[in-house]
């Protein structure tokens, strides 16, 4: 009876020397992210990191798209969607214009004084009318009222690493659509693009942007806006 | 019927083990007719995962095939998109540069020490051996992070392109690749400490599912399994492609076929790969790294902007009937993947999509010869067999 008692008795005890353990780990901070109620994966520890070059979520710079529709002829499972509109002749959505790639990576877009044709690399440039964006990948709205003002910045010869003359658009996009529930990755589409303005995110947020409803997987980057605003304020920059 | 008869009455059993199975990795089934503990019968069953992977071949064009390629035998993408870019490439008649094909050797070894480190880990799992699987993936994360870094994606990796790869090593990857091949001959002793001369790993493997010199070969076996049986062939010693010629290897043979082999020959083929990523590195020249043909690759953004042809190339390299367009023929390419032989054979009809692909996966032959392996073995011996030949469902169905 004795040994009973206290073989019972070691049982309960060794489950309990074992469960500290255990229970010690109810004290410890979570590791587990509670996909997909909690998928703000920046503000947790132990996320990996994501590597320069990764191919995650497609992105286009939609103001620098001619609509020549590569991407969606190199497309292995056709989830690139885009219908264009041409102007008729004489009509333009706004007059030509200058971007200024500086060496630090930005880029400014503006009119360029004097003839931009002519410009050496020596030269410091006057830019008026400016928007700046930073990396490819930034969406500029160059639209909203701040991003027309009339403001006017020079640079110095060796800031600059390139001036780029913008042409007058005649052409724009109704449509431009992608399916990311379509898409494998592949990368062909932004290996293709012209003028790389299709480009994949190696960021966080190119990797995790699940949705609950697969419609809102269908990437919409046509701006109807941009081209209707557009037309008239860069019209009246250039006057 | 007959089956279900005997099952009637009590003397046989029938088991279906798949396609649903732990062991099966991925979906694939074996029907076993069984004495008691002993395998009378193994009738094998592809086509659970049937993808109709050749059939996508005859209406993508040949770059973007590349991506279905990957999907084939997903342990080691690297090793197929070679594979499957060297058989147009050949068929085309044109040579990549020497720094591409170093690149494109690179990174079909290190994938396949990726393959045979999954194939390690998940084959020792299903004989309970859980430790292994842990060392080896710990390992196989490691060479997951450089491809993840090199093509931008970890399993899907689409790498090479015909005339060329992708993009250039980045910055700092031959460090990386160095300090791993420099400490797997380590890592790797830990698991022959594990596994080697463990009474239980070599009970459970030794002289299960042999077979013989003659019979491999009659069934077709290839790659590791060939070798295990003692046939010291490999498509990168007999037939040298790409630059396997300039790197020195030894061919692992091992002497009974069995499961025990198998496993010793891909241990020491792994030791291979290292030595040839090793030359690699050291002799790795410099230069372009796809061929300058506009007519295959896409001209550079540079000479794109700043020339009219280079811009006009860029556009007809897309375009259907101005990119890569194969001569009328055909042409069998075989490479070593990790498995064994994978081989494309592509039939041209000179326009830009093939007009018949055809793929030679390993996996398909080994998995025609598992009756010969178990029947007359116990039942338990089906899932040591099963993973020593490391069938992989992707490529058996394409
Ligand atoms: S990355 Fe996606 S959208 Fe682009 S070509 Fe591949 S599948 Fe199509
Ligand atoms: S390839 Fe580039 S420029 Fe052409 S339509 Fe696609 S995103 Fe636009």
């Amino acid at each position: 009876m004795d040994k009973y008692i206290r073989n019972i008795y070691r049982g309960v005890y060794t489950v309990l020397v074992g469960m500290r353990v255990t229970i010690r780990q109810f004290f410890e901070p979570n590791v587990t992210h509670q996909y997909p109620y909690e998928h703000d994966f920046e503000k947790k520890r132990n996320v990996r990191e994501i590597p320069k070059g990764y191919r995650g979520q497609l992105y286009n710079r939609i103001e620098d798209c001619i609509g020549c529709k590569k991407c969606e002829l190199i497309c292995p499972v056709d989830c690139i969607t885009i219908t264009g509109t041409k102007l008729p002749k004489g009509e333009q959505l706004w007059d030509s214009m200058n971007v200024v790639h500086l060496k630090d990576g930005r880029e400014v877009i503006g009119i360029v004084d004097g003839d931009d044709k002519k410009i050496k690399s020596a030269d410091s440039i006057t830019l008026t009318n400016i928007t700046s964006r930073q990396g490819s990948q930034e969406v500029i709205d160059r639209l909203e009222p701040s991003g027309v003002e009339n403001r006017t910045q020079t640079f110095s010869g060796d800031e600059v690493s390139r001036v780029v003359t913008r042409n007058p658009v005649v052409f724009y996009l109704d449509q431009f659509d992608i399916d990311m529930s379509l898409c494998m990755y592949c990368g062909l589409c932004t290996e293709v693009c012209p003028t790389e303005c299709l480009t994949m995110k190696d960021t966080l947020a190119g990797v995790e942007y699940s949705k609950f409803d697969r419609s809102d997987l269908i990437f919409k980057f046509d701006k109807q806006e941009m081209y209707n605003k557009g037309n008239t304020e860069e019209a009246d920059a250039a006057d | 019927m007959q089956g279900g008869l005997e099952r009637a009455t009590g003397e046989k059993m029938v088991l279906s083990f798949g396609p649903q199975h732990p062991a099966t990795h991925g979906t694939l089934r074996i029907v076993l007719e069984l004495d008691g503990e002993s395998v009378l019968k193994a009738t094998p069953h592809a086509g659970y995962l049937h993808t109709g992977f050749e059939k996508l071949g005859e209406h993508l064009d040949y770059n973007q095939y590349i991506v279905v390629t990957d999907r084939m035998n997903y342990l080691s993408p690297l090793s197929n998109n070679f594979g499957y870019v060297l058989a147009v490439e050949q068929l085309l008649d044109i040579e990549v540069p020497k720094r591409c094909q170093y690149i494109r050797i690179l990174m079909a070894e290190l994938s396949r020490l990726a393959d045979h480190l999954l194939w390690l880990g998940t084959a020792a799992l299903d004989l309970g051996a859980f430790s292994v699987f842990l060392y080896s993936f710990r390992e196989r994360e490691k060479l997951y992070s450089i491809f993840e870094k090199t093509t931008g994606a970890r399993l899907t990796t689409s790498y090479t392109r015909i005339g060329g790869v992708l993009r250039d090593l980045y910055a700092g990857c031959e460090e990386d690749v160095r300090e791993f091949v420099n400490n797997f001959p380590k890592a790797l002793k830990e698991t022959h400490t594990l596994l080697t001369r463990n009474r239980i790993w070599m009970d459970r493997t030794k002289g299960v599912g042999s077979i013989s010199a003659d019979d491999a070969i009659n069934y077709g076996l290839t790659g590791p399994c060939l070798r295990a049986a003692g046939v010291a062939h490999d498509i990168r010693k007999a037939e040298p492609y790409s630059s396997y010629d300039e790197v020195t290897f030894d061919v692992p043979v091992g002497t009974n076929g069995d499961a025990y082999d198998r496993y010793l020959v891909r241990m020491e083929e792994m030791i291979q790969s290292c030595g040839i990523v090793t030359q690699v590195l050291d002799n790795m020249p410099d230069g372009p790294v796809n061929v300058e043909n506009n007519k295959i690759t896409m001209p550079n953004k540079s000479d794109a902007y700043g020339h009219i042809e280079g811009l006009i190339h860029h556009f007809k390299v897309v375009m259907d009937g101005h990119g890569v367009e194969t001569p009328k023929g055909e042409h069998y390419c075989a490479t070593e993947s990790p498995n064994g032989e994978l081989g494309f054979y592509i039939v041209s009809d000179g326009s830009g999509t093939a007009y018949r692909i055809r793929i030679r996966p390993p996996s398909f032959l080994h998995f025609q010869a598992l009756p010969h392996m178990l029947e007359g073995g116990m039942v338990s011996d089906t899932v040591a067999v099963l993973g020593s030949l490391n069938v992989i469902a992707g490529e058996l169905d394409r």
